[in-house]
């Protein structure tokens, strides 16, 4: 189990999502499940450094942990920031889906892409830590 | 019989986007929509052949595109990877813009 840390900025993702990249390839993950695990750990990245840090006005860091065993991947995100749980936030209704660009809501389309990309999401407190882990199955 | 001519001229606003599309580059993304609707464009021209990666905040600034600078606007998408398409397919996007394998 590797622990890195980055800033909680937004520079940080295109690192992140380098190094979420590099463990898919290296345990032979699809292409596409890679792609969607990426999206997925990108999202809610996002969320924390924006609704977390920036827009509290507070600085803290994102702390990546990938592990793989039994045929799993799990890719964690542990932050600082305020706890927010994704799972709690109000998901798109099914008519979301159907209305025009120029009337829909901004929002709801992270989590949404999120939970549609991985195998399992969970969102855990711990230790006065958010925790969002990403599961996906692989074959080894 | 009389002569008869009706002309048209389409506004057009062309932009290319390589490499990947997340909440920080889509503010410079969002910057250049925000200048293009000063123009008041009718189409939206987006070449994205090299393109790997858009998030939601990518698609939040097609959504912008379109508030801003109105429902008429029709933006079509150039030759986008699969992965793109299927972001685009999962949160219905598809059916607000064009996808398209080249424009002429």
């Amino acid at each position: 189990m590797e622990r890195k840390t980055f800033p909680g900025i937004l520079d940080s993702l295109e690192d992140i999502r380098q190094v979420v990249k590099e463990e898919s390839q290296r345990v032979k993950l699809s292409k596409k499940a890679t792609y969607n695990l990426l999206l997925a750990v990108d999202e809610i990245a996002t969320n924390i450094i924006v609704h977390g840090y920036e827009e509290t006005g507070t600085q803290g860091t994102v702390d990546l942990i990938i592990e793989h065993t039994d045929g799993q991947l799990s890719v964690i995100l542990e932050d600082d920031a305020t706890p927010f749980d994704p799972l709690k936030r109000e998901l798109p209704k099914e008519d979301f889906f159907s209305m025009p660009l120029e009337e829909r809501p901004i929002g709801g389309m992270g989590i949404h892409l999120t939970i549609n990309g991985v195998d399992e999401f969970r969102y855990e407190f711990v230790n006065h830590r958010n925790r969002n882990i990403f599961i996906m199955k692989t074959d080894g | 019989m009389s002569f008869h001519l009706q002309s048209e001229t389409k506004k057009i606003a062309k932009i290319t986007l390589t490499g990947e599309i997340d909440s920080l580059s889509a503010r410079e993304f969002q910057k250049e929509i925000e200048k293009l609707a000063a123009e008041s464009p009718d189409e939206l021209v987006l070449f994205v052949e090299n393109l790997t990666f858009m998030s939601s905040a990518g698609l939040r600034v097609l959504i912008f595109a379109k508030q801003k600078i109105g429902t008429n606007l029709a933006i079509f998408i150039v030759k986008p990877q699969e992965s793109i398409v299927d972001t685009l397919e999962k949160t219905g996007l598809q059916h607000s813009v064009n996808i398209v394998d080249q424009y002429l």
